[in-house]
């Protein structure tokens, strides 16, 4: 209610400015955001095709003088690293892990968590409310990355039992101690990536069960779940996206710090924490600059545009704030 | 107000405490049960059944967990943290204090610096409104926001202390000049959540009847900016300290790292790591009821600066 009164507000407002400079802020806010999204579907889609992006085979080794630590070059895009492995091929596998772990995690912590938790909430009210919403702002108070490390640390000594148990057992091969490490990391990520969305969507569900149509609904005797699904899910769905847009450099950026810590997805799995650990301090950027800035620019730019598009989006379901 | 408030702030610590316990049950739970102990850590490549035994018994790594986690806790309630495996039995308080000490100082620093660089940039930002400078400060912000500690920090420390020699890299107290570039580089990436956050506040502000009658009056533009507009918008920013905290942790123990700073953020990575079980309780609970009681006192002192803010009626609950 209260955001469609916001809009006829700015349309009317707006349309008494002068259109100079509305439509280039309008034209850079969309460019922007333009840009920003065709940069995450070329990571998405190079993470999402990485056997086939990838140009050799990321963990091949190639131990001569004049194979480790080349720059860039035809044949090898990103140069390679200190073991001559193909630099660009790792960054490949390395956003495929990443959008692996956005993916799941925003699946779970973000829509079963954070939707779930918030609909229920605010559609509920009293002692649920309270308890989710309390729960909730007291996690978000406590120091994030220390718990995320005492996590990671706690589990990651035993996964060599189950990753074996894995090997032996399953389909997975090879791949098993990777998969461990990362269930690690989600595990550590999930318990904090629901709270902002919850609180979001709560806020929205209390702004519009009071309307006519979940009223009517309610009155001709519909099931609360019907309620939920039907009626204020998709009222709520907009709002929660811009939130989770928000959000996902965050989720992201802490499988990174754990990986560059050690604590989650180490070589032979490719992650850009490990990356961009493996690229060493200032005095091997002093030489080889091209192993950090290989390695940390395309998840830099990732983070920059999902800040961005968060930005971008955030104005537009409040455009009191919005540039007019 | 006094009934409510006190009511209020009550309210909030009572929740925290179960919460509180929650996650101490579950660290404890987590650290006691992984495989590998303190034990094995300290004894290495000579490890020894018999001695691996005796080591067990002294720190009662031999008990059951529940025993163990309620003699921790009633140490912990009469003010004994335990004794830190990893720093040959010194107290977790001797080890920690000096370093919480050193942390929490270079922490306010870069508290300060967010809030001093976010607060002007949201104002210009909100002023510029309508134009390519407000997305572009945005923006850049942003983009600083988005490059993680501890690559800014490789760009940096290259950057000043060997192309420019500025300055050197060497820890030598946290009121030495040397304290400039760590200080900065936690507390860059915070900047933009204060300038947007800034930006939306004085958007909102500047709309009000009291800032029309401001510029009536005609007031230079320069004082309604500082003393209207920016006075009136930073208020709720007090709340936004909370906010910034976990971030100015995370950046700390990155950067301590990387300038070799004795505080708390290299402790807890090392303690975690070792396992020193009590040491990596003893920061999970220091840190965690620190953020708690911070953002109750925020918002509490937020009511009294702000007394549009009945705290029983909007934020209670």
């Amino acid at each position: 209610m209260a955001v469609n009164v916001g809009y006829a507000e700015t349309n009317a407002f707006e349309q008494r400015r002068a259109p100079r400079w509305r439509a280039l802020r309008g034209l850079a806010r969309k460019k922007v955001a333009m840009i920003a999204i065709a940069y995450l579907i070329v990571f998405y889609g190079a993470g999402f095709f990485a056997p086939v992006v990838a140009t050799h085979d990321p963990n091949r080794q190639e131990l001569t003088v004049e194979t480790v630590r080349q720059g860039p070059s035809a044949d090898h895009l990103f140069g390679t690293d200190a073991l001559g492995r193909d630099l660009f091929s790792r960054v490949a596998y390395a956003a495929r892990t990443t959008i692996l772990f956005t993916i799941i995690v925003l699946l779970t912590g973000g829509v079963f968590l954070g939707l779930g938790l918030g609909l229920l909430a605010g559609y509920r009210g009293g002692w649920v409310d309270t308890l989710i919403m309390r729960v909730g702002e007291v996690l978000a108070g406590l120091p994030t990355l220390l718990l995320m490390l005492a996590i990671a640390a706690a589990f990651r000594t035993r996964i060599n039992d189950i990753a074996f148990w894995l090997e032996d057992n399953t389909f997975l091969g090879d791949d098993a101690p990777t998969l461990v490490k990362f269930m690690i990391v989600v595990g550590a990520a999930v318990p904090f990536a629901w709270i902002g969305s919850s609180r979001i969507v709560r806020s929205q569900v209390l702004a519009i069960r009071e309307q006519e149509y979940v009223l009517a609904a309610e009155a001709m005797g519909a099931s609360t779940w019907r309620i939920l699904v039907r009626h204020l899910l998709p009222g709520v769905l907009p709002i929660f996206m811009v939130g989770l847009s928000g959000g996902m450099a965050a989720i992201a950026g802490a499988e990174v710090a754990l990986s560059w810590l050690g604590l989650g997805i180490d070589p032979p799995g490719s992650s850009f924490g490990s990356l961009i650990s493996e690229a060493g301090g200032v005095r091997t950027f002093q030489t080889f600059p091209h192993l950090l800035i290989a390695s940390a620019t395309p998840v830099i730019l990732f983070f920059f545009a999902w800040n961005l598009l968060g930005d971008t989006l955030v104005d537009w379901v409040e455009p009191r704030t919005r540039g007019r | 107000m006094g009934q409510g408030l006190a009511g209020y702030i009550l309210r909030r610590l009572l929740w925290a405490v179960p919460v509180l316990f929650v996650v101490s049950i579950v660290v404890f739970y987590m650290l006691r049960l992984a495989p590998g102990d303190p034990v094995d850590t300290l004894l290495g490549q000579r490890y020894d059944a018999e001695v691996a035994e005796r080591l067990r018994g002294k720190y009662g790594y031999d008990q059951p967990v529940y025993i163990q986690y309620v003699k921790y806790m009633r140490n912990v309630l009469q003010g004994d943290l335990g004794v830190s495996t990893r720093h040959q039995d010194f107290s977790v308080k001797e080890v920690i204090v000096p370093k919480i000490r050193v942390s929490a100082t270079m922490g306010l620093f870069a508290l300060v610096i967010v809030f001093v660089l976010g607060i002007p940039v949201g104002v210009y930002a909100a002023l510029s409104r309508g134009t390519p400078v407000d997305p572009l400060l945005i923006g850049s912000w942003l983009f600083l926001d988005a490059i993680p500690v501890f690559v800014s920090v490789i760009f940096a420390q290259w950057l000043f202390a060997l192309k420019l020699e500025w300055v050197n890299l060497g820890y030598e107290g946290v009121f030495h000049k040397n304290i400039i570039l760590p200080v900065l580089l936690i507390s860059l990436p915070g900047v933009a959540g204060v300038a947007r956050l800034m930006r939306a506040s004085v958007i909102q502000v500047i709309g009000e009847d009291y800032i029309r009658t401001a510029r009536a009056k005609g007031l230079r533009e320069r004082t309604v900016i500082i003393s209207h507009l920016a006075r009136n918008a930073m208020l709720p920013m007090v709340t936004v300290i909370g906010l910034t905290l976990p971030g100015i942790f995370a950046g700390s123990l990155f950067i301590e790292l990387f300038f070799g700073i004795p505080g708390i953020g290299r402790e807890s990575l090392d303690a975690v790591r070792a396992p020193d079980f009590d040491v990596v309780l003893a920061l999970v609970l220091f840190g965690s009821t620190l953020f708690v009681v911070a953002n109750v006192v925020i918002d509490v002192v937020y009511g009294f600066i702000d007394p549009r803010i009945r705290v029983g009626a909007t934020r209670g609950g």
